[in-house]
């Protein structure tokens, strides 16, 4: 297979939307992952993210806007589908084939797979492939689609939560996949609901809400954007927190015993606080980053009322250009 | 948080759950039952209305038609002939096999959909998380299908009674309809209780009814078999003699047979996991991966289980029809008034060619059946959301579907070499001169109608793939019931021309019309193709 041009997007869209009838799935989608990166695909239930995935594998024909492949039209599935893998995110297989079987349909009519690395992810994912398929659980589904994808080497695999099923080893091993898939330079695009999972192997995120595209970040910015929660309790007097630099929500609670229990978000570096916390007798202090989870609660939130406020149309259509 | 907390409320517990579970069941049942209700009861009353018109006023009349249906060849293909006097006797033989094996196999097809079928979707996991218990839903279910069953046969009975025929026969005739249609929901139920998979489990049931039917051919063809006709519920039907001696006897042991079956299933319901079976567990097996490398061969590999079993049926169903060849053919010869008879009747029967060209054009409903099967069977897999994973690999659809109709196409000509192979080899060891040529001829003749049946499948694939069976048994199985009601009624030329069997060359006693072959494989391509654009258009969607 042809190395990809990096500076070609695996994939991008353009004013994508997809209406089921009175329903808007998604709305004027302007999207684009770049070659080598491993991308996350967020979004509450019923956002549009399998709608998405669906209407870039042409399972599902967009209403307006288009898509493409590594600039290849996404409705040419032949050109579009020799460079993608895919793990659908419900895994339906043929309930009389054994995984082997599976296996080997996939790899016959697929973009090319490489056979040794196959038997190498069967090993690691702990596949047992001579069971008819009609006898896995939701998890061993989950892994024949998931080898079949790893093991093809297509320069771009989409994902659709691959992981839901999974218990903490295989996502382990799903995580070590997704690695080695960016080391050998696959992009990975990657739709989850598992927000540790998307932190831990993501470098961008693209934030879907009800249709509509309301963020693309890289993971740390968005880190970097939100607050450490702190919380310190001290016993005898309490500093004056008010003028440190940096500190917001500060919350002060008399404990028993005499003691105080302060509360607060800080942005920046903790040196000033620390500063300001010496003089006193801290009993205990505890410092939170907050996860992704907590950034996208605090997002939606946030967020909530976004189309009933009536953003202007196109808003969201710069984001991620 | 200053807001008060909203007062706790108490869970709504409905107090019937189970009747939630039949409302279900009913949904799921209502549509086809109404249609299967209408057309029997439809084809009664119109063939018993128009019976002192048509077939009293033939010459020889009924007792002529009485004769010829003695022998036993015509016996062997459409029953005994009891009564064939009165419009309601008339109205048994000639559309009352017909429509115990529409009742009986829909009934069965229906029982495994909503039990095995629902459970393979995993539905049934979700249904019985509830309180009701397994064995419970499972009897809810039968019962509904029973009532269904039951108002099938009310049907039939209330036409021909309006049709003015003697309540006692129409009600002994109802009631053995109800009963093959319960006899056929105990075995669908049985079989989707053993089974572990929906396709197989219909198969099954399917087989039992087939091999019922051929039991009762047989018993009805020779006298030394009579006997087997007690094991059959057509064969029950059979002697219950609606309309003459109405034997309440055989009805009860139909009965009997069909509750049987109905408690084993709910009983093996008991004794089995969700998603499992009592037979075929998953076990640990070699893999073959033969076939597995390419689309086409992959369509080829899934088409060739049901086609073994659709050879099965179609080759042991046309080598009893060839069997008894001889025996026909010899009696119309002997009796040439009735050939005459039998050729308004609508049967070409007075030699063997006559004889096996008639026999053969029923061959394209179990062809219709085999396609629209086949047809669904894609649909299926794209509700189960299989074909994501096919469709995300370089595959067009419209490879997909070439591949899929290409392997079907392939079986229905197997199945059609099948049967003339199988008549053949059933008149040749009777001693009746059918050459194989012919038989290949007769056989092939009815291709167009069986590509009619593939095209109306793909359509509807296209642009209402919930409606595949019905939309592709529609030219063939629609068709053959219109052309037997159009026969036995003296219907207008213009309705009997709607019926593809209309325009049938009773090949190999005349040569092929072909231009009408010609006509109705454009018609089937077009069909298809306009199908193919819906397919090709229209999103892939689970269910």
């Amino acid at each position: 297979m042809p190395a990809p041009d990096p500076a070609v997007p695996a994939l991008r869209t353009e004013g994508l939307t997809k209406r089921y009838g009175r329903l808007l799935a998604l709305d004027s989608l302007d999207l684009s992952v770049p070659a080598g990166q491993v991308f996350g695909f967020l979004g509450p239930n019923g956002a549009g993210k399998s709608t998405t995935i669906r209407l870039l594998l042409g399972l599902a024909r967009p209403t307006a806007g288009r898509a493409w492949i590594f600039d290849g039209p996404a409705e040419d599935v032949v050109a579009a589908h020799t460079r993608l893998a895919h793990v659908p995110a419900d895994v339906a297989l043929w309930p009389r084939l054994t995984g082997a079987e599976v296996l080997d349909l996939l790899a016959g009519i697929g973009p090319g797979t490489d056979l040794a690395y196959r038997a190498e992810l069967v090993e690691r994912f702990a596949l047992d492939p001579s069971l008819p398929t009609r006898a896995y659980s939701t998890g061993n589904r989950q892994k024949v689609a998931l080898i079949a994808a790893f093991a093809t080497r297509a320069p771009l695999l989409v994902l659709d939560e691959p992981t839901s099923g999974l218990d903490p080893l295989m996502e382990q091993e799903f995580r070590a996949a997704v690695r080695e898939a960016r080391d050998r330079g696959q992009t990975i695009f990657l739709s989850s609901h598992q927000l540790a999972e998307v932190e831990a192997v993501c470098d961008r995120v693209a934030i879907l809400r009800a249709g509509r595209l309301v963020e693309v970040a890289d993971v740390a910015d968005l880190r970097a954007l939100h607050r450490t929660e702190v919380s310190a309790t001290l016993d005898g007097p309490v500093p004056d927190l008010s003028a440190v630099p940096g500190i917001t929500a500060l919350r002060t609670d008399e404990e028993p015993g005499g003691r105080t229990r302060l509360r607060f978000a800080l942005t920046g570096t903790p040196t000033a606080v620390l500063r300001a916390l010496a003089p006193a007798d801290v009993v205990a202090l505890r410092m939170r980053e907050p996860g992704l989870e907590e950034i996208f609660l605090d997002y939606y939130g946030e967020h909530r009322d976004v189309r009933a406020t009536a953003a202007p149309a196109g808003a969201d259509a710069q984001v991620g250009r | 948080m200053t807001t008060t907390a909203p007062a706790p409320t108490r869970p709504i517990l409905p107090t019937a759950p189970g009747r939630v579970v039949t409302r279900l069941a009913v949904r799921q049942v209502r549509r086809g039952a109404v249609v299967v209700a209408a057309l029997s009861a439809g084809m009664s009353a119109v063939v018993a209305a128009t019976y002192d018109g048509v077939i009293a006023g033939a010459p020889g009349g009924a007792a002529a038609l009485a004769a010829l249906a003695s022998n036993p060849a015509i016996r062997t293909l459409f029953g005994e002939p009891v009564a064939l006097d009165q419009a309601g006797g008339f109205t048994v033989w000639r559309v009352g096999t017909v429509l115990a094996v529409l009742v009986g196999i829909w009934a069965g097809l229906a029982t495994v959909r909503v039990l095995r079928g629902e459970e393979d979707t995993g539905r049934w996991e979700l249904l019985l998380a509830g309180r009701v218990p397994a064995p419970s839903a499972v009897a809810r279910h039968l019962a509904v299908l029973a009532g269904a069953a039951l108002a099938v046969g009310a049907g039939v009975a209330l036409a021909l009674l309006v049709s003015g025929t003697p309540a006692t026969g129409a009600v002994v005739h109802g009631a053995s309809l109800a009963l093959i249609g319960a006899f056929g929901i105990g075995v669908g139920a049985l079989a989707a209780q053993l089974w572990p998979d929906r396709g197989t489990a219909a198969g099954a049931t399917v087989a039992v009814l087939v091999a019922g039917l051929l039991a009762r051919m047989v018993g009805d063809g020779v006298e030394a078999l009579a006997w087997l006709r007690w094991l059959s519920p057509f064969g029950l039907a059979a002697l219950a003699r609606p309309y003459d001696a109405d034997r309440v006897l055989p009805l009860a042991v139909l009965a009997a047979a069909s509750i049987a079956l109905l408690l084993v299933a709910t009983t093996a319901a008991r004794h089995r996991d969700v998603r499992g079976g009592l037979l075929g567990g998953a076990r640990r097996r070699r893999s073959h991966s033969a076939l597995l490398g390419s689309v086409p061969t992959f369509a080829l590999r899934s088409t060739l289980r049901p086609l073994t079993a659709w050879t099965l049926g179609i080759a042991a169903f046309f080598l009893l029809v060839g069997l008894i060849a001889e025996s026909m053919t010899r009696f119309l010869r002997d009796n040439p008034a009735f050939a005459d008879l039998a050729r308004q009747a609508g049967f070409e029967l007075d030699a063997v060619q006559g004889y096996a060209a008639t026999l053969f054009t029923l061959l394209a409903v179990p062809l219709g059946g085999f396609a629209a099967s086949r047809t669904a069977a894609l649909v299926r897999a794209e509700r189960a959301r299989r074909l994501d994973l096919l469709l995300a690999a370089p595959l067009t659809r419209v490879r997909l579907l070439a591949a899929t109709t290409t392997a079907t196409a392939a079986g229905s000509l197997a199945l059609a070499a099948t049967a003339a192979l199988a008549v053949w080899a059933g008149s040749t060891a009777t001693g009746a001169p059918l050459g194989l040529g012919d038989a290949l001829a007769g056989a092939a003749n009815v291709l167009p109608v069986a590509a009619l049946g593939l095209g109306a499948a793909v359509l509807a694939l296209g642009w209402a793939p919930g409606a595949v069976v019905a939309v592709g048994m529609l030219p063939t199985a629609g068709g053959f019931l219109l052309t037997v009601v159009a026969d036995s009624v003296d219907a207008p030329d213009w309705v009997a021309a709607l019926s593809p069997f209309d325009h049938l060359a009773l090949v190999p006693s005349t040569p092929p019309d072909v231009p009408a072959a010609l006509a109705m494989t454009a018609i089937a391509v077009c069909i298809g193709l306009i199908g193919l654009v819906g397919y090709r258009r229209r999103d892939i969607r689970g269910d």
